[in-house]
């Protein structure tokens, strides 16, 4: 069951016309393909994914792009909106969606139930963890990664003893606990559980029942520990990088470091392992290519990521990423930026730090990313200086 | 002040019944012909207590119980039933006590006696 409801509040203006597990990511990925890449590989192939808030996006997606698996072979990935069975409202927390699904579990009755969230960037063998949590003869297991201890505001953080059983979970902690031998580090809930299936509905139903926020973390997780076998498996055993990497993007910031981090010479995200590749849709759309190498009109990218379609026509692009059919024009400078999909970029234009979302033209000799005031009075400009500039707007 | 009891069953002849034996055990009584109304009742009657069939036409008695769960967290629910496969379905857990329909209704008003004593109604 993967969650992928999520609002990514602090992603605006990207996720203003959609969920966070639909916003584009590395170049011609969505966020949500780096979950699912990780259950098909782990041979998980029977998926729900709960969405509700502006979903058109992720379903279009998880149509267009994730219409592989075998029906005839009981394998399926299929979208399910929040459809109010239960509730009028949306979802009130993690644990109501899957409680709101009930029927789904009913119906497929498994015997044990992953639950990942559609929110984050990692590479993970769930067949390592669901071996632990049989191993361990757990009713729960939950992901951990290790985190730096000031870190502790952003997480929930997992106690554990020495057989990693779960003894404590503290949400978004000034003071966490920090790891047995390892006082600069916490565990930090990666909101991946494996439920043996009749546990869990018994703890949502009980959960429903009563004056709760019905989140795993801050509901379910607190009121197993002591009652139910809970243990914890920790990120490093089925980390396929080796780099421990896992990221969060919840932030305009952090989106655009992790974004970024993928023009390294060799980023700690490895999109090139052929053994565990990320899945996603992209239309049919011709080879990248540069033009124009004649007097002072030269087409050049460096340090970058070209996707298919884009035509570097005359410009210069260094050390930024160009989702398909991005064209930059001659004499256009773009450095250290994000262009989405069929971003149009004019003549001797000038675009630094900035993200700018799908299908904005950019008309010539526009600058943008050199003056912040200025930026800041038409676009969504951060603390840390990134401009982004949302989808549909006319300039 | 009388305890409210809202009886969901869709046979007329065993809705009396129940409607009758339970005003005799001093309970006010509130009646549902399905599911959905009794969602309504829900709303409009307030009640202390729900006795709920399961196999009902229009909405059955486990979608009216997940939806009622889901409005009145902690109002007590008594599924009753002569059907003895509904505790596979997963939503059945979230009933308080399980009946089996029967003449004698002496087991119904010592689980609707125990139910509301717990004072955890309302």
């Amino acid at each position: 069951m993967v969650l992928a409801g999520g609002r990514g509040e602090r992603l605006y203006p990207l996720t203003r016309d959609r969920a966070k597990p639909a916003v584009p990511f590395g170049a011609i990925y969505r966020i949500i393909d780096f979950t699912l890449s990780n259950c098909l590989h782990s041979g998980l192939r029977r998926i729900y994914a709960l969405t509700q808030y502006k979903s058109t996006s992720l379903n279009r997606h998880i149509q267009l792009g994730w219409n592989i698996l075998s029906a005839p072979l009981g394998e399926f990935i299929e979208a399910i909106p929040a459809q109010q069975r239960i509730d009028e409202h949306w979802y009130q927390g993690t644990a109501d969606a899957i409680f709101q699904n009930i029927y789904t579990l009913q119906e497929e009755r498994p015997d044990l139930v992953l639950i990942l969230s559609g929110d984050h960037i990692y590479k993970m063998d769930y067949r390592k963890m669901i071996a632990f949590h049989l191993e361990r003869r757990a009713d729960l297991t939950v992901a951990a990664i290790r985190m730096d201890r000031n870190l502790s505001k952003e997480f929930g953080v997992i106690e554990v003893d020495r057989d990693w059983r779960m003894i404590g979970f503290q949400e978004k902690p000034e003071e966490p606990q920090t790891i047995p031998g390892d006082p600069g580090g916490i565990l930090a809930s990666m909101g991946i559980y494996v439920f043996n299936t009749e546990l869990l509905v018994r703890r949502l139903i009980e959960d429903a029942r009563s004056e709760s926020s019905h989140d795993f973390g801050k509901d379910i997780i607190p009121m197993m520990i002591g009652k139910d076998q809970v243990f914890v498996f920790d990120f490093r055993q089925g980390d396929l990088g080796g780099t421990g990497y896992w990221r969060d993007v919840g932030t305009i910031d952090a989106y655009y470091e992790a974004n970024m981090d993928l023009i390294a010479v060799t980023p700690q995200l490895n999109l090139y392992d052929s053994q565990w590749s990320i899945l996603t849709y992209q239309p049919a759309s011709p080879p990248a290519k540069t033009v124009w190498i004649e007097g002072g009109r030269v087409g050049t990218a460096l340090n970058s990521i070209l996707s298919n379609g884009c035509i570097i026509s005359g410009g210069n692009v260094k050390r930024s990423i160009l989702s398909p059919r991005v064209t930059v024009h001659s004499f256009a400078e773009i450095e250290d930026s994000i262009l989405l999909e069929g971003v149009d970029v004019g003549r001797n234009a000038r675009i630094k730090k900035t993200i700018i979302d799908k299908e904005v033209q950019i008309p010539p000799g526009t600058e943008i990313g050199y003056h912040l005031d200025e930026d800041a009075k038409r676009f969504t400009v951060t603390d840390s200086g990134i401009v982004v500039v949302p989808k549909g707007i006319r300039l | 002040m009388k305890k409210k009891i809202l009886v969901v069953e869709d046979e007329e002849s065993l809705r009396l019944l129940y409607e009758e034996e339970l005003m005799a055990e001093g309970y006010e009584v509130l009646t549902a012909g399905n599911g959905r109304e009794a969602i309504q009742q829900l709303e409009t009657g307030k009640p202390d207590l729900i006795l709920l069939d399961i196999v009902m036409p229009v909405m059955d008695g486990m979608e009216a119980l997940g939806r009622i769960v889901g409005k009145e967290r902690k109002i007590p629910i008594i599924l009753n039933t002569s059907y003895s496969g509904y505790r596979e379905n997963f939503m059945s857990w979230a009933a308080d006590a399980y009946v089996t329909k029967s003449d004698d209704l002496s087991e119904l008003k010592k689980k609707i006696r125990e139910l509301l004593g717990k004072g955890k109604a309302r």
